[in-house]
This record gives structure tokens, C-alpha cells and sequence, in this order.
């Protein structure tokens, strides 16, 4: 087992970050440029882990992706899939047509409105129909959708709940439209709120094609290089599951950059519930881990312009990181950031003989960066001269002030009072102040915690969630429950777990307020392992 | 009969054309003036840009401008929240209500009017007018959000919530008419909507436009939209929003508002069993101060809004005068139904409408109603004396 070898990536907006693991010991490294297209920097990073391990490819087990695909081509309008989307509701929900709100060039991106409908049909709370389904409107619009759309989205009312007209309307776009287009089902996307969830079900079938070309190019590179192993796409919970499908749930790796950040951590540290601190060159993320996972946001999350409701890490995004700007007059400081010199670090910042004065030389005056890191091309000062002229106040000052806005972040994404453990990971991590941090009990800067993001993608874990609306008064709790643990345990099995391994994460019971009855929400997060 | 034909035939000349920044502008400051409560406003204000999108116009009039023997009414949304979010209505479902109480009252309908600020009900007004091709009058019925249909100033001013015609989707219609008992009125439109699957869309307290000049809160909608307007500012200058409002709320209103504390949400004591009981979430919010308010507390009771505030065991107001937590640096509002542990905000107040504050509005909606044991004290009264002392 030991002897087996891993291999994760992470992509960044600026840096692809690569590891080779074998077991727990990290033997390779890498930092390099994320390039346009993406996928040529995952395989530049993996042929210069391959080159500078030596390592027997045959022995490689898994190789796995946390990547941007797909939110970059929502976020630049580029090569997505034309749409053709059904909402099943009518005659409610006439007043808010699918896509209102939305930015008009991605809607153009998408085909327009010409292949958008809303069909008659769709369930109440309660389970009963609002009216019959409207079959026939369906064939029609399938038939002129045929040659001209790409993908095609189905959202129903209360679907979450009654999944059937969505699963008819599915066969039916199946039956005109055959095997030459994808379909997405919005109960297996996304929860109640239907406007959020129609979008999220666009979104999820325009990027279908982007994702494919993704995960094609990567199952090719690897074999190209006589590597015969498990491929894996992280996604929102920082979790894995097969890049097959993963071509089919793209949107659930929108999130995955910061997701894979919290199991790196939780995987370095061995904390299972505190706060993560993901520091970089412009920003840093803070997130919380809840038993090993990252908290999920309860509010919507905006991709590309667009409202969702995609499970998503609850993260919160400071402009603070190595490279972020400090303006100053004499000895005291005026102001820190949002500016950042960005990877433009080397050139621009006092440490390296550059005019700016940035948060990494305070770190490097104060002492707290005092060696050169590995995966890093330049030392981390260059041009002691200019730190030690800095104003010992001046350097006292904005260190305070760099402690303080992390000691609010943490705080802000807190649930309750009380001091929690902090782990700070990421390029940028030993440039902000690590001692005596306020609702801290203590603060960890785990080795390797450069690249923790890509250590997490190499955790082989699978998760899974299912989410079923259930009347008590009708059913037993435990058998409600049950159904919903065997339905996150088959979803988990269909993502790539080995049936038997699935453990629960957590059972989440929400009741309908204002609902007659004893109608509530359960939800079950499962996780399930990927090698026996 | 187009809206400008109506505006011709009242030799009204003077009004207001509703863009998409000025519903967003309404928008949020509705949001700040909904005192924690009305719930998401996005289903209204996709509405909005749908009918805009159309081509329709939103018109808003002065209520003094109004002939006096018009008839005009509310429409709004009533029922389960989570509902409204999986289910958007029917875009002729408030045709379909208006229509109906045209026909019960004998008289078309020749304006619209909102019945709050803050959530679908704040917005709703503007997007059926443009829908109906009628204007929508510078008013409300309480100038923030309350949580029960005869709380309004109209019902304390001697207007009643009756007839009121309750719609769904599928075009059930029931003709809710109790007279003068707006508790019941209130009653039967709950029950009417569960049977509808979770919410109804009802045009309600049809009234005169004599009704609406002595009844309502009259520019309330150009408060909010004052009040919109001055956040939206302060964001692009950077500036404090909080001071924002209270600076132009102040200039063009002259209404006196407090910044009263600077704090974090440390504790939330939620209530539970009363969603069930009284359909509100109620408990206690406690703020920690920070900044200039270092060491002192805050403690806010809410049921669905934040009815009441003490800072220090000293009360500073009292529903139904306004309190609003804003957001420290965007000001948005933080809503009772949203609001979590550590969020940042100041705590500012308005004193209600005159209109708000008669010995029945004070019974209707003052503290004694939620069962809080003591009595309405202006917020200006209480605010003086803190600065005696």
C-alpha cells in the first residue's frame, strides 16, 4: 500500500501546484504558471513531477484534478454549450421566465431564448400535481431543438421533492433528440428554490462539452505517459469522484480550488473542525472545516453573474495576501491594499529592490520569513538593504494591522463564540503574523503547506449527499432516514466509491415552517473510499 | 387605456418613471426600512425586470395628486416563504385577483398601492401596475414590515382589509369579505392559502383615493427610495453609508435618525415552537460592541422584525418605531431570517410615521400586542434622555 503513489494538482488563477505522494510522504513538488487553456499546465506540472521523482509510472494508483475549467468558461463566455431548457411549472411561474437577471452576453453565449420553455406541469409541496404534464409541448420543443442546441437542461417544480415530471421529460427529450446531446436533471443538481436551481441547471448543461474536452485531454496525457490509474475531478466539498462523472456534474467542481485547500489542511494537520487560512498573492480565503469537511454556505453563491444554489464551501475572501500593497507616510501606515503587485512580487517588492512595499516585507522585516522555499524559482529577499531601512514603527504597525484583519476573518466566520485551532496553508501563509492570533487556541503552519491544496486532491475519498422532502406523519423518522442514507450511499457509489466503505458525514433535518403536517427536509452527506 | 391616459385624464403631469436602477434603488432601501423582517425581495424584483424587460412602464404618482372618488387597492403575496421560492407566480395571477374585486366592488381599479417595505410585498405593487397598465401611488400602509395583514395604518385610520381577493396559479379565486374584522380577514386568508399549496396572491384593502391621502403613509416609497439611493452612494464614493442615510434622510425628509450602537452578533436565542404557534421565528438577538461601543451590549427582541432595542438594559426603542442593523461597510440590511453569529453591524433608528403612532396603531402594533410587558415610548423620548444623563 505504501509503496502505491498518488499524484494531485491544483489549478489557481495563478499557479498550478502539483504533488507526488507516496503513502503520506510527499516525494515531489511543483509551483508553475497556470497557462490560458489550463490543461497544458497540468501537464507541464506533471511531467515535471515525473521527471524530478523518477518514479515507476506502474505504481501510480490515482491521479486527481482540482480545476477551473469550468468556472472560467462561465466567468469568459467561452465555449459553451447551446442550451435548450425546459422549466416544468406553468401555468405558475409565468411572471419570472428562466434566465431573467441574467448578464445578456452569457445568455447569448448560451443560444439566446429561442430554445427556452416553460411547459405545463410540475408538483405542489404536497406531492400532487399543480396540473398534468404537458407531454406533447415537450416533443415539439425537442423536435425544433434537434441540430441546434448542444445540451439540454430540465428544471420541475418542487422536483426535489417529486422528481417524476423531470424523469418523463427527460425520456421524452431522449426519444427526439437520441444520444447526441447531453441532459441535466435539476434534482440532481441543486435544492429547493427554483429560480436558483433552474440557473444552476443551465449552467451545469453549458459546460458539459467544456468539461468532457477537459477530462478527455487528461485521460489521454495520462495514458500517453504508461500511466494506468484512477482518474478523479475534485469537487465542491473537496471530496473527489470520477472524471467520468464528473462530466456529467461539472458545476460541482466550481468551488473545488478552495474545497481542496480545507482537506489538504484537515489531511496535514489532522484538525477535524476549525478554521482554515488559505493565504496567496492577492487574497485569502478563509473557510471552516465541520467533522474533516468544509462548511457548506447556507446563502447563494454567484457564478459568472448568475444567482445559484450549488452546495459550495461558506468561504470568506479578504484582500489580503504576500503581495498586497501597504501605503504608507514616513513611519506610519495610510492604508493595506485591496491592491495587490500579484505574482509581479519579485519585481515590484522592496525585498527584491522594486518600489512597493508589500505585506511580504513586512513578513520578511519581522523575521517570520526567513528561508527560501522549495517550490519558489527566487529567495524569498533579495534586497536586505531596503528591509532593514524600513522605519522599525512603520514595520510594527502594519504588522498589527495585518494581524487584526485575519483575527476578523476568522471571528466573522465563526457560528458561536469560544477559541478554535487555525491552520494556515497556502503560498502566501508564513507572510501574516501566526502567534497569539485572537479566538485561536493555537495556530498551525503544517509542512508542506504550500502546496496543500494539491495534497488535498489526493485524498481518496469520495462524497456523496442525497436530499429527500419526507411527511413524518406519514413515516417513521428512522425508516425516512434510512431511505435517505441507501440514496447518498448509491450516489456515492455512482461518483466511484466501493460499495461497503460509505460512512455518514452528517444527517441534516430541516422542518417546512408554516407547512401543515410534519413535513421536513432530511439531507445526508455520505463518504465513501476509492480503494478497498 | 394606457398609464399616461390615466395621468391625462387626472391632469397629473408630475411623475416618476421607475428604471431598473431606480427599482433596485426602492429595493434596498425598502429592505433598510423592513426593520429585519419581509424575507427575500428578489422574487419582486425579478418581476419588475420582467415587466420592464416587456416594454412596460412603471409610473409612480403622488398620493396628493389622486382624484379623490378613484379606487385603488394592494396587491401582495401571502403564505409560506419557502413555497414562494420553489414556486414564482403566474404572471396574470394579480390580474385575475384585481379583476375579481372589480367585479365583487362594481368599480375598476385605477391605481395600485404597496401594503409594506420590505420583501416580495415592497415590489409586487410596482410590477403588477406596470402589468395592469395602472400607476402605483407613493404610499404604504406602515412604512416598514409587520408581519399580519391588518397591521397597517389604514386599518387604525378606520380602512378595512376587506373585501380581499385571495388567487393561485390555476386561477382558484375566493372573495375573503369580513367587513370590519380585520383579525379574521387575516384568518381566513392563512387558511385560504395552505389550501392553495403554500401561497396566494391577494389584491387587498381596496379603498378610495380620499382613503389614501387620510390613511396611508404618504412617500413612503420616496423615503426608501432616499434611502436606497443614499447606499448605493456612499458605495461608489466609498463612503459610510450609515451616515449616508441618516444624512439624507434628514435633508430631504426631516426626519431625525440615530446611529445608536457599533457591534457584532455574538448570541442569537432563538425561540423555538413559535413558528408553530404564532407563524413567526421570535427570540433575542445579543450585539457585542465594537469601535466606540467597546464594552457595552446590545439586545434586540424579534419576532419575524425587530420590534424592540436595549443597549446597556436601557431601552432605546420600541416597535413601532424603525430599527434597522446595517451592514459596517455595504449597508445592507441584516435580516432576522438570515442573520448569524458575528455578523458586523450598526444599529440605527427611525422613528414611525405620526400615522404609526395613534393610541390604535400603538394597540395594533405596539409592544403590548407582542406580548412584550411594557409600554411604546417614542423613540425620540428615549433617546433624550440618554442625552440628559
Amino acid at each position: 500500500m505504501t509503496e502505491q503513489i498518488r499524484i494531485g494538482f491544483d489549478v489557481g488563477g495563478t499557479f498550478t501546484d502539483g504533488v507526488l505522494m507516496r503513502g503520506k510522504e510527499v516525494i515531489s513538488k511543483t509551483k508553475s504558471l497556470t497557462t490560458e487553456d489550463i490543461t497544458t499546465g497540468i501537464i507541464n506540472a506533471l511531467d515535471l513531477l515525473l521527471k524530478n521523482s523518477q518514479v515507476d509510472v506502474s505504481k501510480i494508483e490515482m491521479v486527481s484534478l482540482g480545476t477551473t475549467h469550468t468556472t472560467n468558461a462561465i466567468i469568459e463566455r467561452r465555449k459553451l454549450d447551446r442550451v435548450g431548457v425546459f422549466r416544468i411549472g406553468a401555468p405558475a411561474t409565468t411572471a419570472i421566465p428562466p434566465m431573467t437577471g441574467w448578464p445578456g452576453d452569457l445568455m447569448a453565449a448560451l443560444g439566446g431564448k429561442e430554445h427556452v420553455h416553460i411547459i405545463r406541469g410540475g408538483s405542489e409541496y404536497n406531492g400532487k400535481d399543480i396540473v398534468p404534464l404537458d407531454e406533447k409541448a415537450i416533443m415539439d420543443a425537442a423536435k425544433a431543438m434537434k441540430g441546434n442546441v448542444g445540451s439540454v437542461a430540465i428544471t420541475g417544480v418542487f422536483s426535489p421533492i417529486i422528481p417524476k415530471h423531470e424523469d418523463r421529460a427527460m425520456e421524452i427529450v431522449r426519444e427526439y433528440l437520441g444520444d447526441e446531446v447531453f441532459i441535466t436533471q435539476s434534482h440532481k443538481i441543486a435544492s429547493i428554490s427554483l429560480l436558483e436551481r433552474e440557473n444552476s441547471t443551465i449552467l451545469n448543461a453549458s459546460v458539459k462539452t467544456v468539461m468532457k474536452r477537459a477530462v478527455d485531454a487528461f485521460k489521454q496525457a495520462v495514458a500517453d505517459r504508461n500511466i494506468n490509474a484512477k482518474l478523479f475531478v475534485v469537487q465542491n466539498d473537496g471530496s473527489v469522484m470520477n472524471a467520468d462523472h464528473a462530466v456529467e456534474y461539472p458545476i460541482f467542481t466550481v468551488a473545488s480550488g478552495p474545497a481542496a485547500s480545507v482537506r489538504g489542511a484537515v489531511y496535514l494537520s489532522g484538525i477535524q473542525n476549525g478554521a482554515v487560512v488559505d493565504v496567496g498573492g492577492t487574497s485569502t480565503d478563509v473557510a471552516y472545516i465541520v467533522n474533516g469537511f468544509p462548511r457548506e454556505s447556507s446563502i447563494t453563491v454567484n457564478i459568472g453573474g448568475v444567482k445559484t444554489n450549488v452546495r459550495c464551501p461558506d468561504l470568506l475572501s479578504i484582500a489580503l495576501g504576500g503581495g498586497t500593497i501597504i501605503k504608507s507616510q514616513q513611519d506610519k501606515v495610510i492604508g493595506l491594499g485591496p491592491e495587490s503587485v500579484g505574482y509581479n512580487l519579485v519585481k515590484l517588492g522592496k525585498s527584491f529592490g522594486g518600489p512597493i512595499l508589500t505585506v511580504h516585507d513586512i513578513a520578511v522585516a519581522t523575521g517570520r520569513l526567513s528561508s527560501k522555499l522549495e517550490i519558489f524559482d527566487t529567495n524569498y529577499v533579495t534586497n536586505i538593504t531596503a528591509i532593514n531601512a524600513l522605519p522599525a514603527s512603520l514595520v510594527k504597525e502594519a504588522d498589527a494591522r495585518i494581524k487584526e484583519r485575519v483575527e476578523i476573518a476568522i471571528d466573522q466566520m465563526k457560528t458561536e463564540s469560544g477559541l478554535i485551532p487555525a491552520i494556515f496553508i497556502g503560498g502566501g501563509a508564513l507572510a501574516v503574523p501566526q502567534f497569539n492570533i485572537e479566538g485561536t487556541t493555537e495556530v498551525i503552519l503544517p509542512n508542506h503547506f504550500e502546496v496543500g491544496g494539491a495534497i488535498g486532491t489526493t485524498i481518496a475519498e469520495i462524497g456523496a449527499s442525497a436530499e429527500v422532502a419526507v411527511d413524518l406523519a406519514l413515516e417513521n423518522r428512522n425508516d425516512a432516514i434510512d431511505r435517505v442514507v441507501a440514496l447518498a450511499k448509491k450516489n456515492a457509489q455512482e461518483a466511484g466509491a466501493i460499495a461497503g466503505t460509505e460512512e455518514i458525514i452528517d444527517v441534516e433535518e430541516i422542518p417546512f415552517a408554516y407547512m401543515p403536517g410534519k413535513k421536513q427536509k432530511v439531507r445526508v452527506r455520505v463518504k465513501g473510499k476509492v480503494f478497498a | 387605456m394606457s398609464v399616461y391616459d390615466i395621468l391625462e385624464d387626472w391632469g397629473i403631469t408630475n411623475y416618476r418613471i421607475i428604471d431598473k436602477k431606480s427599482i433596485e434603488e426602492i429595493t434596498l432601501g425598502a429592505s433598510i426600512l423592513a426593520t429585519g423582517g419581509g424575507g427575500d425581495p428578489e422574487i419582486g424584483l425579478l418581476w419588475a425586470y420582467k415587466v420592464l424587460n416587456e416594454g412596460k412602464d412603471i409610473v409612480m404618482i403622488d398620493p396628493l395628486d389622486i382624484p379623490d372618488d378613484i379606487l385603488v387597492a394592494s396587491p401582495a403575496c401571502l403564505g409560506a416563504a419557502l413555497v414562494l421560492t420553489e414556486k414564482p407566480p403566474n404572471e396574470d395571477v394579480l390580474n385575475k385577483a384585481v379583476s375579481t374585486l372589480e367585479a365583487y366592488m362594481g368599480k375598476k381599479l385605477q391605481a395600485t398601492i404597496p401594503l409594506e417595505c420590505g420583501g416580495v410585498n415592497s415590489i409586487v405593487a410596482y410590477a403588477v401596475a406596470a402589468e395592469l397598465g395602472l400607476p402605483v401611488i407613493d404610499v404604504d400602509g406602515m412604512n416598514r414590515a409587520f408581519p399580519e395583514l391588518q397591521m397597517t395604518s389604514w386599518v387604525t385610520h378606520g380602512v378595512h382589509a376587506s373585501p380581499t381577493v385571495s388567487t393561485d396559479d390555476r386561477m382558484n379565486t375566493t372573495v375573503i369579505d369580513t367587513k370590519d374584522d380585520d383579525l379574521m380577514a387575516e384568518s381566513i386568508a392563512r387558511k385560504v392559502a395552505m389550501s392553495y399549496g403554500g401561497i396566494s396572491w391577494v389584491a387587498t384593502y381596496p379603498m378610495t383615493g380620499a382613503d389614501v391621502k387620510r390613511t396611508s403613509i404618504l412617500n413612503s416609497q420616496s423615503i426608501a427610495w432616499d434611502v436606497g439611493k443614499a447606499v448605493m452612494e456612499a458605495r461608489r464614493s466609498h463612503n459610510d453609508p450609515v451616515e449616508q442615510i441618516l444624512t439624507s434622510i434628514k435633508h430631504t425628509r426631516n426626519i431625525q435618525g440615530y446611529r445608536v450602537f457599533n457591534g457584532k452578533i455574538v448570541d442569537i436565542q432563538r425561540e423555538f415552537g413559535g413558528e408553530m404557534s404564532k407563524g413567526f421565528s421570535l427570540g433575542k438577538v445579543i450585539m457585542e460592541g465594537i469601535g466606540d461601543c467597546k464594552g457595552q451590549t446590545a439586545e434586540l427582541d424579534f419576532q419575524n422584525e425587530w420590534l424592540n432595542l436595549r443597549v446597556n438594559n436601557e431601552l432605546k426603542c420600541v416597535t413601532p418605531d424603525l430599527i434597522a442593523i446595517l451592514d459596517i461597510e455595504t449597508g445592507e440590511p441584516i435580516r432576522t431570517d438570515i442573520m448569524k453569529y458575528g455578523y458586523r453591524g450598526s444599529i440605527v433608528l427611525i422613528p414611525a410615521h405620526e400615522r404609526m403612532r395613534t393610541e390604535k396603531g400603538i394597540e395594533t402594533f405596539g409592544p403590548r400586542y407582542f406580548g412584550y410587558d411594557f409600554d411604546y415610548v417614542p423613540v425620540e423620548k428615549l433617546m433624550a434622555k440618554q442625552e440628559v444623563k
